[in-house]
């Protein structure tokens, strides 16, 4: 057998052996917890099992023939009913297909599986068949001249002609025909040889017709995805040289061609998706292994598997999520006693559950368990110089309970070996954050613990912020953008300032730390004082100002990696091609951040992060960022947080849907929301050709343009929310700036806009 | 003599192997995953030789082996077992459902070779 065809069969082997492994685990704790038809969760496991002793003992593969041999043996006797369905023999059948996945893994990576490793096992599965057999002797004659009940004995030997044809059986050929053939050996031979050769190249070109599916390489997908890249960004050049220089002949198939790369990038990113299932798949197993050795009882339940995700944030997601489900178990579930004298079932539940956001994907991770104390968390960071006594006092519960993702805060009373192991939440964040993503808890004491996951669908394409620095254009990801400010040398608040020379800025009576990036990347003659914007970033719960000459748009960009020659500078994140032919590099901001050493304030200690509307709500005052704008007479404020972005439209283009009014926005219809309207004003009127300035946010999961009339800050306050009257669509009015505003509920305004219900 | 033999295993590793080792020795091979993808396959092309798995997903080798027999066509034709088994009841099974005769797995190249041409006379 040729070399080529040797490997492919182990990558056969390994491919097909281990997606029937997690099959048969899924079977064995589905027999465990007794849910669904025993005899058919057998009868799948057994042919798994089965599956995988016949590929491997015909390839040769001895040793993971005898594993999976005793663990079919054990498992035929599950089947028979000769063993009872118990703890210690589904744990034995786990790890005998622990065993064997481990030396898939081996055999993949060109070692020879050794069966040393795995004698304890092929004792253990031996014992827990004798412990049965006993009962069976009579009742059965399965085992009888078989292999295998010393696991050394192959079924090779018990049977060294290997085939057999039974007696009187229907067809078989007889000597006649073989003679025969002999006789006209000569003479067929020629037309024989060519015959075969054309029917074997026959069979290579498509031996199974009957197939709805293939197994392609990731790698292929891979390049395919790759090349659509280059087809959009193809695409993107002739559009632009069309719209300059358009030969009327071609706009028709330019259009076209258009069309069809879109949807070709869709379709081709749609073979990269794949389901949360793939990951959680492996946790069933986790929690009952993890609750087993704690001694807890957990009820794991899991909703929204089919929820699809591009393969590449599958990948990221895998061990943050693994980290968080074990801390669940082990710190946040308490044992079945403290569960009962607080008044508890016994039985804990842990929650997964995926579903679609507003172009994300949440995962959310939740327990009833014991909860975080806030109290006790905030004297641990206070402790450990985390947090100031001052910052403390500002912190609300949320913010503090959203400290575990703090680097060296590690809350459990002692370290256990299941979750203490020094890979922290804080591991758990920058993973998440890596691929764009965020992160967030929140607990009730008592009550449990949900952990948020959000990530964005697709890491190929992202959205991006363009900026101009020197001769250079440069692509940040929005995801660690913040906001933009506009620097002006006459205003002292919008100034550069400088201390031990290193550029601040004052923003909102905080000090940002800048970075020049015309001086990192080797640009000269860029005036850091005058018109330059400074772009407030965030990465890894680090925030910093990137001093930039112009902000020029936001493009979906197609991320291409990068040589690595570039990589190891540790400042871009890849490239992109823009839509004039140019390329663009991508900044990448954790690794500026670290280039610049900027030591920015970390997230948590801001208590402006994660405002909940319910929080300004209640009588307490909150810290918050408020976007203050005028509706004719007047001030209405918005939370921050809600706004994705403000832009300036032409009256003009505001066109109608119903009894709608809306805005061709990014290729999507945005419905508008004039809030004049929903303050019960009178609207002002004015021309198509006046400027209307609409406030882009998210009401009820639809992206919505609220007009106002005009922008006039932004301010962060500690503000107290007062309702006087029952004003529908304001939450109530609060002091900003030295001003009186009215606090816009978003939630009502959804409502009488008509978008609740929708999705 | 080349003949037309289908492979019929769930995995993808068997049907290989058997197709790698039978063209190898000048014969066309045919694949199916299961006796209902192999039902499919043969009602529209015909064959010298089944060789059937015996545990497959939604139709396995026993029935698929009964089905055969029950079609006019397939009353004679040559079904061999490839089962990893040496399990009397299931040779009994495959017998009483007109099986021809069996093959063990793990099988050597030339012994799947030799039992194909005992069966096939070629």
């Amino acid at each position: 057998m040729n070399d080529d065809m040797q490997k492919q069969l182990i990558q056969d082997l390994v491919i097909e052996s281990l997606e029937g492994l997690d099959a048969f685990d899924a079977g064995m704790l589905a027999l465990e917890e007794n849910s669904g038809d025993a005899q058919e969760h057998l009868r799948l496991a057994f042919r798994m099992i089965h599956t995988v002793k016949g590929s491997s003992g015909c390839l040769g593969f001895e040793t993971i023939e005898r594993v999976a041999h005793a663990g079919e043996n054990l498992l035929s006797l599950l089947r028979d009913e000769v063993v009872p369905v118990d703890k210690p023999v589904i744990t034995g059948l786990l790890r005998c297909s622990d065993a064997l996945r481990d030396m898939m893994h081996r055999l993949e990576s060109g070692e020879t599986p050794d069966v040393v490793r795995h004698a304890d096992l092929l004792q253990l599965l031996e014992g827990l068949q004798r412990s049965g057999k006993q009962e069976a002797r009579q009742g059965y004659g399965f085992f009888h001249g078989a292999p295998g009940i010393p696991p050394k004995a192959s079924s090779m030997e018990s049977a060294p002609q290997g085939w057999g044809l039974f007696d009187e059986a229907p067809p078989a050929a007889n000597e006649i025909s073989i003679e025969a053939s002999g006789e006209d050996l000569a003479v067929v031979e020629e037309a024989e040889i060519k015959e075969a050769a054309d029917k074997s190249s026959q069979a290579a070109a498509g031996p199974r017709a009957s197939e709805s599916a293939i197994r392609v390489e990731v790698a292929q997908i891979d390049r395919l995805m790759n090349l659509v890249g280059e087809l959009v960004l193809a695409r993107n050049q002739i559009l632009q040289l069309a719209g300059e220089k358009a030969d009327a002949s071609l706009i028709g198939p330019i259009q076209r061609v258009n069309l069809i790369t879109t949807e070709l990038q869709a379709n081709v990113m749609k073979t990269r998706m794949q389901t949360v299932q793939t990951v959680w798949s492996k946790f069933p197993r986790l929690v009952r292994d993890l609750s087993l050795e704690l001694g807890k009882k957990v009820a794991l339940t899991m909703e929204g598997q089919e929820t699809e995700l591009d393969r590449t944030v599958i990948e990221a997601i895998k061990d943050p999520l693994t980290h968080i489900v074990r801390n669940s178990i082990d710190h946040g579930i308490e044992d079945p006693a403290s569960r009962r004298i607080a008044g508890k079932p016994e039985m804990a539940q842990l929650r997964l559950r995926a579903f679609h956001e507003g172009g994300q994907v949440v995962l959310e991770i939740g327990d009833d368990g014991r909860g975080i104390d806030p109290a006790k968390i905030l004297r641990k960071a206070q402790e450990r110089g985390l947090v100031s006594s001052e910052e403390a006092g500002r912190m609300g519960d949320r913010d503090i309970v959203n400290l575990i993702f703090l680097a060296g805060l590690s809350t459990a009373e002692k370290v256990t070996n299941v979750s203490g192991r020094g890979v922290g939440m804080d591991v758990v964040r920058s993973n998440v954050e890596k691929i764009g993503g965020t992160v967030e808890v929140s607990s009730v004491v008592g009550e449990g613990t949900t952990i948020q996951i959000r990530i964005p669908l697709t890491l190929a394409i992202v959205p991006a912020l363009l900026i101009a620095c020197g001769s250079g254009r440069f692509a940040i990801p929005q995801a660690s953008l913040v906001e933009l400010v506009r620097l002006d040398p006459n205003n002292c608040a919008r100034r550069v300032e400088w201390i031990d020379q290193a550029p601040v800025l004052r923003l909102r009576g905080k000090l940002l730390a800048l970075f020049d990036l015309a001086k990192f990347l080797g640009f000269s003659g860029h005036a850091t004082a005058e018109d330059a914007f400074v772009v407030v970033v965030e990465a890894d719960g680090r925030k910093f100002g990137l001093i930039v000459d112009a902000v020029l748009d936001t493009e979906e960009i197609v991320v291409k990696p990068l040589h690595r020659m570039l990589k190891a500078l540790g400042a871009f994140a890849g490239a992109t091609i823009l839509g004039d032919g140019q390329v663009a590099l991508i900044l990448d901001i954790a690794g500026l951040a670290r280039r610049g050493g900027m030591v920015g304030v970390r997230k948590p200690f801001e208590a402006e992060s994660m405002i909940e509307k319910h929080e300004l709500e209640s009588d307490g005052s909150e810290r918050v960022r408020l976007l203050m704008t005028r509706v004719s007479a007047n001030r209405v404020a918005l939370p921050l947080e809600e706004v994705t972005r403000i832009e300036e439209i032409s009256a003009g283009s505001i066109e109608r849907s119903g009894p709608r009014e809306v805005l061709q926005y990014r290729g999507r219809i945005m419905p508008l929301v004039r809030i004049s309207d929903c303050l019960g004003e009178a609207r002002t009127s004015g021309d198509a050709s006046d400027l209307v300035r609409v406030v882009v946010c998210q009401l009820s999961g639809t992206q919505t343009g609220l007009i106002i009339d005009e922008i006039e800050d932004i301010f962060e306050e500690s503000v107290r929310v007062e309702r006087f009257g029952n004003e529908r669509c304001i939450a109530g009015s609060l002091v900003a700036g030295g001003m009186v505003a009215d606090l816009l509920d978003l939630d009502r305004i959804a409502d009488f806009a008509g978008l609740k219900g929708r999705t | 003599m080349t003949k037309r033999i289908i492979t019929v295993d769930d995995a993808a590793t068997m049907r290989r192997l058997v197709g790698y080792t039978l063209r190898g020795a000048g014969h066309e091979v045919l694949e199916a995953e299961d006796g209902e993808d192999a039902l499919r396959v043969l009602s529209q092309q015909s064959v010298d030789l089944v060789i059937t798995d015996v545990n497959m997903p939604k139709m396995d080798g026993i029935e698929l082996v009964r089905q055969l027999r029950a079609l006019r066509d397939f009353k004679t034709i040559p079904i061999l077992l490839l089962t990893t088994e040496s399990d009397p009841e299931k040779k009994r099974q495959g017998k009483q459902a007109g099986a021809t005769g069996w093959i063990t797995k793990p099988f050597q190249p030339d012994q799947l070779i030799a039992a194909v041409s005992k069966v096939t006379g070629s």
